[in-house]
């Protein structure tokens, strides 16, 4: 080979002698590398992924073109099932009341999420920094923790639900489809909120001062060059509310549905828990047609705003326009109250009133709390079913989450940082299962337990399948926090571990997926939360004894229970509101401890 | 150290030409700068030869080991060419301290602790950096990430360095200081090196060969004085610090050399070497042209009347924009000279013809 040293004389060379090729191999030469070329390990996690997207999409769409359900013998092909959807009233009714609460949702929730973004952004109402962090609140707190809270509020016989409607005279009816539309709202704005604050800190404040400088009053350069700004962000969350809305189940559920008023999610749940055949063929073309108007959305997305998902990077640049919108003090202090009250109302509110109702034995405006209070909720959900639920979702979350960070992280490597042939799939593939609704997801991987087996039925009679279907369902936010994470670390750095020596998989778990752990571990917690508090596909897949909290929340409450849910719901908030907090110190204590220039 | 061998290396981007029917080759011990303007081609030939890249065509060797060959479907991966790069942006790992930045590719390769540990901080001690091995990338100057950089390139004794303009992130003075410093290395160490930069002074101090890239071709290979003094081609010229351009009628001189007259030089300007066909360009540079103040150089035949633009001091000389008859032509000199008439000489053999 060659000589490296050369004894010589000159700065830093006196051990240049020293310095011979030691006669290292020139690479990995292991035997599990060559057992296991790149390509294949590559292919292995594509598949993987793939798999777990498609499985609840293909046997679902098969089951709805079938004359019987899928375990019983002698099915035909017909599309008798579509045809009886069609022809049923009830359907008919759920459908438009599914379209009007979806269209009330989104319209609502754009004039609010896009009005506190601009003036959070762009003001300077007071607190609004406090304000920036409170408007997302809803997002990460339990989806059915809040419609009980709200429920308790203001539903019917509500705590507030006479202040409201009698001292405010607001029409406020919450079993009714624009009652849930305010409900709906309120759940959406932060989606709105986080696209539009993201949009607003991406675009460069100079525009607006330029206009400013030209002489346009502030107002209106709000009106006429910020918020024109917002339209493409504005369209992007309007068509993902509304694709949201669409497959509501827990809202219909709660407070709809027991006085009448159906969506198609909970139509198509009460039909397959309550009709006459167990698992009807009509239900799978029911979801069927739900995942067709689901995907032509998130086409019609993809082909407004451009197939690649664009991350706005907001590093460096000036962001905010100089010194912001001045509103003078009255309306800042008006603005500030307003959001104050607005977040009151629509949050700590609902959730106080849940809190209360664990501890008494009715809520109600009529007898003071006090007189009814009770532990008994708590002692009941410390035993049985529930306590059992509760170990079960903490399980489910915990492997969940770690199972779904590292496939996920993997899979993002394979699709930004490999030359696997099929990684531009893998995008598309990890955000599909968001825009698929939850009660598909339920209902697909019933039948994909049952058609493929092993290891259907020990998945179908343990907790785990539950896990598959909730870690598939949430595994696009950790797609999103990875993939932003991957582009802000130069591929130059994988790069140098390759012309080392490494292997791609040395590569990316000792060099990327290390300089990666802060986003790792956020895409952790997110996924913690999401699957902790989503319940939507496991409604569909629960079988006695692996009931998880949303699931048995959901029974109790049918069966007339109210105080032990509220305990239950009680319970999500604070392992939700416990891990944000123990990862937001771990959070920062690993940036200060490990800041990267 | 074995040569590495290029030839008849293509890429297109879509329709863009990257590289063009590039070859060349880069001997033991030598210091090979692949030189040219951003877009060139430049770095996209190094990265084919660490193997980021793949050509459509041509083949890379290293001695007997094929790197690429279009021909015969090979393509060794990255990390089994045995190259060590530092790369423009340093590329070091920050969540690893210095000793592990440079530890790993002996990780890699499964080296014991114990001489892990020594060769480690040999190759810390050669670049300098012994005493920051514990540091964290974060903690460390732009010159001591290049070093860190450099000694994780030469750990584990790569068969050749390839230097993606290292120097870029560095200020000036640091940068000299960090180029003599390299040259020496790379000297003593003896080290077969491929260094990629559009900086001509970073290419012509440091290398032993010049390969000058444009738009995806070599225009001009040679030594550093061969590529300054006879670039051959136009582009070259200019590329390389500052020229200037005569066109002319081309006839023989009394002793062989080819004399080029124009309508400004008259007397005619002598090139060493030949040119067949009526009319020529040559390319002179500023410092090779005399210039002397005109009031007192009156007599005739000892230059062209010419006269100063204007003038700009640059510390170690001036330079002076000059007008000769209808054209303009770059001077330099130590002296001072006032605006007005001048006096102009081309010493015979300073002009090379240009395409």
């Amino acid at each position: 080979m060659n000589s490296l040293a050369t004894p010589g004389s000159g700065p830093g060379v006196s051990t240049v002698a020293t310095l011979r090729p030691a006669g290292y191999p020139p690479a990995e030469r292991g035997r599990v590398r060559r057992l296991v070329p790149e390509t294949g390990l590559q292919a292995a996690i594509w598949a993987l992924v793939g798999a777990c997207v498609l499985a609840p999409v293909v046997p679902l769409v098969y089951a709805s073109v079938q004359s019987q359900p899928l375990y019983a013998p002698g099915r035909t092909f017909t599309l008798a099932a579509y045809r009886q959807l069609f022809t049923d009233p009830a359907f008919r009714t759920a459908a438009l009341n599914t379209l009007e609460f979806a269209a009330m949702t989104t319209a609502c929730s754009l004039v609010l999420g896009a009005g506190f973004a601009v003036l959070c952004s762009r003001t300077d109402v007071p607190g609004r920094r406090v304000y920036s962090r409170l408007f997302i609140a809803p997002i990460l707190l339990p989806p059915l923790g809040l419609i009980l809270g709200w429920n308790a509020l203001y539903g019917p016989g509500g705590y507030a639900h006479d202040f409201v409607t009698a001292t405010l005279h607001l029409p406020l009816n919450l079993t009714s489809v624009p009652g849930m539309a305010v409900l709906g709202a309120a759940v959406a704005v932060p989606v709105v909120f986080l696209i539009c604050q993201a949009a607003l800190a991406g675009t460069d404040a100079a525009l607006e001062n330029s206009a400013r400088s030209v002489g346009a009053s502030p107002l209106r350069v709000l009106g006429r060059v910020t918020v024109p700004m917002l339209r493409p962000a504005l369209l992007n969350a309007g068509l993902l509310v509304f694709t949201l809305s669409i497959e509501s189940l827990g809202i219909p559920l709660v407070l709809g549905s027991p006085q009448g008023h159906d969506f198609i999610a909970s139509y198509l749940y009460n039909t397959w828990s309550s009709g006459f055949t167990p698992d009807p063929p009509v239900v799978s073309a029911g979801a069927t047609v739900l995942l067709a108007a689901a995907c032509l959305l998130l086409v019609l997305r993809g082909r407004l705003l451009g197939t690649q998902a664009r991350f706005v990077s907001n590093g460096g640049r000036g962001t905010t326009a100089a010194g912001g919108l001045h509103l003078g003090t009255l309306p800042r202090w008006v603005l500030g109250t307003l959001f104050g009250l607005y977040l009151a109302a629509t949050t700590f509110a609902p959730i106080a009133a849940l809190a209360l109702s664990s501890v008494v034995t009715e809520l109600t405006p009529l007898i003071a709390p006090w007189h009814l209070f009770t532990l008994g909720n708590w002692q009941t959900i410390g035993q049985g079913t529930f306590a059992h639920s509760i170990v079960n979702t903490v399980e489910i979350a915990l492997a969940g989450a770690v199972v779904t960070a590292a496939v996920v992280a993997l899979a993002t490597a394979v699709a930004h940082r490999s030359g696997f042939r099929l990684r531009r799939s893998l995008p598309f593939l990890m955000l599909f299962p968001r825009s698929i609704p939850g009660i598909i997801i339920g209902i697909g991987f019933f039948w994909t337990f049952l058609l493929v087996n092993p290891p259907g039925s020990a998945l179908r009679s343990s907790i785990w399948g539950i896990m598959l279907a909730l870690s598939v369902r949430s595994l696009t936010i950790a797609y999103f926090v990875m993939s932003a994470a991957f582009a802000t670390v130069s591929e130059s750095l994988d790069d140098a571990a390759r012309s080392g020596g490494a292997s791609w998989w040395t590569a990316m778990t000792r060099i990327t997926l290390p300089i990666l752990r802060p986003a790792l571990l956020v895409s952790f917690v997110l996924l913690f939360i999401s699957i902790l508090n989503d319940y939507d596909p496991a409604l569909f897949l629960v079988t006695p004894g692996h009931e998880i909290m949303g699931v048995s929340m959901l029974q109790a409450l049918q069966g007339g229970t109210t105080g032990p849910v509220a305990a239950m719901a009680m319970v999500q908030v604070a392992i939700t509101i416990a891990a944000i907090t123990v990862a937001g110190r771990l959070f920062t204590t690993r940036i200060r401890g490990n800041r990267h220039a | 150290m074995p040569d590495i061998t290029v030839a008849g290396l293509s890429k297109a981007f879509g329709q863009e030409r990257a590289l063009n029917d590039i070859s060349f080759t880069v001997h033991d011990k030598e210091f090979l700068t692949l030189l040219g303007p951003s877009g060139c081609g430049k770095t996209t030939t190094l990265m084919s030869i660490a193997g980021f890249q793949r050509p459509d065509e041509g083949t890379i060797t290293c001695g007997d080991r094929v790197f690429f060959d279009q021909a015969s479907k090979v393509d060794l991966t990255a990390q089994d060419r045995n190259l060590g790069i530092v790369f423009q942006s340093y590329a070091i790992w920050p969540h690893l301290t210095v000793f592990g930045n440079v530890a790993f590719p002996l990780r890699i390769r499964k080296v014991t602790k114990d001489s892990l540990r020594r060769r480690v901080l040999e190759t810390l001690e050669l670049v300098e950096m012994a005493g920051y091995a514990g540091r964290y990338p974060h903690e460390l100057s732009g010159g001591q990430q290049q070093r860190v950089a450099l000694a994780r390139a030469l750990v584990y004794a790569p068969a050749v360095l390839l230097l993606d303009e290292p120097f870029s992130n560095l200020d000036a003075k640091l940068r000299e200081r960090a180029r003599d410093w390299l040259k020496e290395l790379q000297h003593t160490l003896g080290l077969t090196t491929v260094f990629v930069t559009h900086d001509q002074d970073e290419a012509l101090s440091m290398s032993d060969r010049i390969v000058v890239m444009n738009a995806g071709r070599i225009l001009r290979e040679g030594t550093p004085e061969e590529v300054y003094r006879q670039p051959r081609v136009r582009f070259v010229a200019e590329f390389l610090g500052r020229c200037n351009f005569l066109t002319g009628a081309v006839g023989t001189g009394p002793d062989g050399d080819a004399v080029l007259t124009t309508a400004e030089f008259s007397e005619g300007i002598t090139v060493h070497g030949r040119h067949d066909g009526p009319s020529a360009t040559i390319a002179v540079r500023p410092e090779d042209i005399e210039i002397s103040s005109g009031i007192q150089l009156d007599a005739p035949g000892t230059g062209t009347e010419a006269s100063v633009l204007h003038a700009s001091y640059l510390g170690d000389h001036y330079h002076y924009r000059v007008a000769v008859g209808a054209m303009q032509l770059s001077v330099h000199s130590q002296r001072p000279l006032a605006p007005g008439p001048v006096r102009l000489r081309i010493p015979p053999g300073v002009a090379t013809f240009v395409d």
